[in-house]
């Protein structure tokens, strides 16, 4: 036993969803087969997506292929990409739209090594510039650009 | 027949229908040009902007979107050997020997020709079945839609090729999703974990951005460095010698008919017909050992095929209201956010939306080519900016698209959810495809068996023993059986060639 491949990984993860699904599921009114509950179909298909990911997760484990370029999880992109649209969402919350394409940008470009702040700097202008063009003045939808609401 | 292509064609020829038909076109090239963002990711990132036109024009702007999509994938597959979408990975074998000998413009040229004939076919084929395809549906009982839908799902994982058990794995999880919100029959909340923004379902749009877009994004940005083109396409490079003209005709012929009739069916879509129209042309070449070192035949006949498959795509989506496809489902929940339900009752109830949208299939095509053929040049640019300035944009885009949907922070965070989950799906080689058709089938899947079963009497065998619902459950069930044995038999012969030959202990 070297590694835990990630394919065993993502197959529990799944099984773990579907475990969970299938918990909730049965709290809910199942009805009878002729006058399904909103239980019904929930139950049923927590219960394949269990069988499915468990039968994959041997699968996995038992036709152990080895380990790929492809199959490897590149932290800093992945991370970086993720936190630039979480930022987004909690800098629009709070200060608008501006600040928040500055902060997807700027947290975006993280995702490489010496980025430098000078070209995110521009590309946020230009984003911001462009994305004012074009929803504001041309599709007249209203956005709030900046605002200070907690 | 005719009046009604007359009023569709009266519908689309407004100036402000042409304006946005061609506004979708250009940002639909635009975006499919961008490496991993195909004609789906257009859509989506698109969509927003269409809430604020009136229905038709906004389903004729996303029909510009969706061609040009298309047609950005295949450039991005000629000059970069890197398809952008599924596809147009066919285009590369040959399109890419060809960009190499200098030929770009050419294969370039070709394919806008190709895409247009096989377009232009998929539109007549549309316009001559569509209608009696939606009076067949009309006879539809609730069990047969959802004996149909099922066939879809089981078509879409075991038609594609690739792992079987992970295309199930991503339709149920999709299915699954798609229960999430108000129950329709009694009103019950399901998983909404008591977030009132949960209570309408999750967000299409934030669930294609996360697994289409974003888990594309983070992809591409390690492999971004090496990408290159050296070739200069100008507008005198484009133009095919007549021995190049002459040898297109026939495999767009073929390739427009194969790609017509695969892209009716459900599942088989774009990529089968690209692939079978390919195959085709090399059975019947004379001389085989041209494939793949840059025969225009290799061009020609999967792009007419792909975009052919494309447009009938549309006769299963429109007039039963079952989408074929992914990028289909797309489109099918686009259509619902404007207050279209297509069904058998769309082409008599909303005649403007239905022939009005087949004229601005027709008009997108047209601009493709009049667009594409002055602009090469442009859409090469954007290829050889560095990606490095691209992805950050295209990051800011996904979220101002997600939340200007519903102005929702809500939605912002699910994308970074989905993005997780799609990338490590992507990683670990499931299809996201499945995924979102299952998540747009889920609620009329249900609605539909909920339906059958209560005027079944909740018996099973009074479902199946129907002669239509029946032979449409056997042959999804046939295609599971034969899916499920070949991958026991690959598994099995997997595990005998580790006997023989053990690597390492493992």
């Amino acid at each position: 036993m070297k590694t835990i491949s990630l394919r065993l990984v993502v197959a529990i993860l799944l099984a773990g969803i579907g475990l969970t699904a299938l918990v909730i599921a049965s709290t809910y009114d199942i009805g009878s087969a002729r006058r399904m509950g909103p239980g019904y179909f929930p139950v049923v298909l927590s219960a394949v997506l269990v069988l499915l990911a468990v039968a994959e997760g041997v699968s996995a484990f038992m036709k152990r292929e080895p380990e790929s370029t492809s199959s490897r999880i590149d932290w800093r992109p992945l991370l970086a990409i993720l936190a630039a649209v979480a930022g987004f969402a909690v800098t629009i919350a709070l200060f608008g739209l501006i600040p928040a394409f500055f902060v997807v940008i700027g947290l975006a470009t993280l995702s490489e090594p010496r980025y430098g702040w000078k070209p995110a700097a521009i590309l946020a202008i230009v984003t911001c510039i462009g994305a004012w063009l074009l929803f504001s003045q041309l599709l007249g939808m209203t956005l709030p650009l900046f605002r200070l609401g907690f | 027949m005719f009046e009604n292509i007359l009023l569709g064609f009266a519908t689309a020829f407004t100036p402000e229908n042409l304006a946005y038909c061609f506004l979708g076109v250009f940002l639909g090239t635009f975006i499919g040009v961008l490496p991993g963002l195909g004609s789906l990711a257009a859509i989506s990132m698109l969509l927003p902007l269409t809430f604020y036109l009136e229905p038709t024009t906004a389903l004729i702007m996303l029909g510009g979107i969706y061609y040009g999509g298309e047609y950005g994938g295949s450039i991005a597959s000629i000059l970069l050997n890197l398809p952008g979408t599924p596809s147009a990975a066919v285009t590369c074998l040959d399109g890419n020997p060809m960009a190499k000998q200098g030929r770009a413009g050419v294969a370039l040229f070709i394919t806008a020709i190709a895409s247009f004939v096989g377009g232009s076919v998929g539109i007549v084929a549309l316009m001559g079945f569509g209608p009696s395809i939606a009076r067949l549906g009309l006879g539809f009982s609730p069990a047969d839609y959802f004996a149909l839908m099922l066939l879809g799902l089981v078509a879409a994982v075991t038609v594609g090729g690739g792992s079987v058990i992970k295309g199930l794995i991503m339709v149920v999880l999709g299915l699954l999703l798609g229960t999430v919100g108000t129950d329709v029959t009694t009103g019950d909340f399901r998983y909404t974990f008591d977030f009132l923004e949960l209570r309408d379902g999750v967000s299409l749009v934030a669930m294609a951005m996360g697994v289409f877009g974003v888990s594309e994004v983070i992809s591409s940005i390690s492999g971004s460095k090496t990408r290159k083109i050296s070739e200069k396409v100008t507008a005198r490079s484009m133009m095919p010698t007549r021995e190049d003209l002459r040898r297109t005709f026939g495999p767009m012929a073929r390739g427009s008919t194969i790609g017509g009739f695969l892209g009716a069916l459900p599942g088989a879509g774009t990529v089968i017909a690209a692939f079978m129209a390919y195959a085709t042309e090399i059975r019947i070449a004379k001389d085989k050992t041209r494939f793949g070192k840059g025969a225009i035949e290799g061009i020609a006949a999967p792009e007419s095929a792909n975009n052919a498959a494309a447009q009938t795509a549309f006769i299963p989506t429109l007039t039963i209201g079952i989408p074929g496809s992914a990028t289909m489902s797309i489109m099918l929940g686009a259509l619902m956010i404007h207050g279209i339900s297509p069904g058998p009752l769309l082409i008599s109830d909303h005649p403007t939306v239905f022939w009005g949208l087949i004229a601005s299939f027709w008009i997108g095509n047209l601009f493709l080519l009049v667009l594409n053929i002055p602009l090469i040049g442009l859409w090469v640019r954007v290829l050889q900016f560095p990606y490095k300035y691209i992805y950050p944009v295209v990051i800011a885009l996904i979220c101002i698209g997600v939340f200007s949907m519903r102005t929702s922070v809500f939605d912002v965070s699910l994308v970074v959810i989905f993005g997780a989950l799609g990338y490590l799906f992507q990683r670990t080689g499931y299809s996201p495809a499945p995924l979102i058709l299952g998540f747009v089938l889920g609620p009329m899947l249900e609605e539909n068996l909920r339906r059958a079963m209560l005027m079944a009497r909740g018996d099973p065998i009074r479902l199946v023993s129907d002669p239509l619902t029946g032979s449409l459950l056997a042959i999804s069930a046939l295609m599971l059986v034969w899916a499920v044995l070949g991958g026991i038999r690959s598994l099995v012969a997997a595990r005998r060639k580790d006997q023989v030959f053990p690597i390492g202990e493992g």
